[in-house]
């Protein structure tokens, strides 16, 4: 089983606790102390938007920094970004966060950058 | 040296089994280095064509008929070298290709292709080839053909990924496929390693797909995006990773290459019942306003 592209052993099943996961990315030692932003650009059928978010105390921005930090590139994959909303939605709570799961589980295409 | 992993790529007809699988399989040899056999089991023959920047021009069984019997041939004539980055002389993996053929449309029974193919490859000592680390089928549509069943019906693919999409059909393959495998898990030893959703953009597919995926037991393995490149690598031949390696969408299929080859997750699945699956269909095909009680109705009425 893969979520966020962490493994999990096959013994976990296909129903990972989100505690894993959180546990997973706290092994990672994200640093998020020189990421006050993260800049998205979002286009689908022609349509372009960039986005903004800076709430550094949720698991979005954590995840989303953990991102940055190992990609090879600035795509963002399908699977992951479907993934860190669903999970997001479990685990954060506020508005702004809640609004960006909304956009990440359209089909757009994202690009993400660290500022 | 590790041992030898055959994986099988099954699907609804026309849901780009052949394209995904290529495409991963590319990523597998060109990223990773590993070197690879495609066992094409369909009447199409195009299972290779991005490898081998052609279609196959001898498919075992045309070869087996011009030369009289399929023990006449030579592995040599059926089994071809990748061509571009995919031949064996390059730094990466290899790849090497045949394809099983079958007969002239409306004639015969096109699975004996893939029984013919795989007792020749066998017998020719294909499989024991130096550094082979894996072997891949490309099968067509569903089970209900006992030829098509053939690579798990006797072990010979031990772990099933299964090509679909949020809509219906595929995911009624998909169930159906299920159940194939479960027919013989215990005999063969065959699993389901996971869902592949080869997506259509369609709304809350991947909810859809991974719904399904948890209600089999097994794990979407990974969502496919559609892009347009796909369809320019494959009018030259080519697959994504060699066409523009640096890709959006060759990351996409370097990432699922990486998940095979590290995945350990093989389940015996658990086929849905029919209502179960049209129910699971309703809870994530329908978009977030409809209501149960407008199934039937124009667009107009409802």
């Amino acid at each position: 089983m893969f979520i966020l592209g962490f493994h999990f052993p096959a013994s976990m099943g296909n129903t990972v606790p989100d505690e894993a996961v959180v546990a997973k990315l706290d092994e990672a030692k994200v640093d998020v102390s020189g990421i006050n932003e993260i800049k998205m650009l979002t286009e689908y059928h022609g349509q372009k938007e960039e986005l903004s978010y800076s709430k550094k105390d949720t698991f979005m921005f954590k995840a989303l920094a953990h991102y940055i930090q190992t990609a090879e590139t600035d795509y963002m994959i399908y699977t992951n970004r479907y993934q860190i909303s669903e999970l997001s939605k479990r685990l954060d709570s506020d508005e702004e966060t809640m609004a960006l799961c909304k956009k990440f589980d359209s089909m757009a295409h994202f690009k993400i950058t660290a500022a | 040296m590790a041992a030898l992993r055959q994986i099988a790529f099954y699907g609804k007809g026309g849901i780009g089994k052949s394209t995904t699988s290529q495409n991963t399989l590319a990523s597998m040899a060109f990223y990773f280095d590993k070197n690879i056999m495609i066992v094409g089991c369909d009447p199409k023959a195009d299972s290779t064509r991005l490898i081998l920047h052609e279609k196959a021009q001898n498919t075992i069984l045309q070869l087996a008929a011009e030369m009289g019997t399929v023990e006449d041939l030579e592995l040599s004539d059926a089994l071809k070298p990748g061509a571009g980055i995919f031949a064996p002389e390059n730094p990466h993996g290899w790849i090497q290709c045949t394809e099983s053929g079958g007969p002239e449309p409306g004639v015969g029974c096109a699975g004996r292709g893939v029984i013919t193919a795989i007792n020749f490859l066998e017998e020719e000592g294909a499989y024991e080839a130096e550094g082979l680390d894996f072997v891949s089928y490309d099968v067509l549509g569903d089970v209900v053909c006992g030829g098509f069943a053939m690579p798990i019906r006797e072990g010979k693919a031990q772990e099933i990924y299964i090509v679909m999409s949020g809509e219906m059909m595929a995911m009624y393959a998909a169930n159906n496929i299920s159940k194939g495998i479960l027919k013989y898990a215990n005999t063969g030893g065959v699993r389901l390693a996971g869902l592949i959703c080869n997506a259509r953009m369609t709304d809350f597919e991947y909810d859809l797909a991974w719904a399904l995926a948890r209600d089999l037991g097994t794990h979407m393995i990974h969502f496919v995006p559609r892009n347009n490149i796909v369809q320019r690598a494959e009018i030259r031949r080519m697959t994504v990773v060699e066409y523009s390696p640096k890709a959006d969408q060759a990351l996409e299929y370097k990432e699922l290459a990486r998940k095979i080859i590290a995945n350990d997750f093989k389940v015996i699945p658990t086929p849905l019942e029919m209502d179960d699956l049209e129910a699971l269909i309703m809870k994530y095909g329908l978009e977030e306003e409809a209501d149960i009680d407008n199934i039937g109705k124009s667009e107009v009425a409802a």
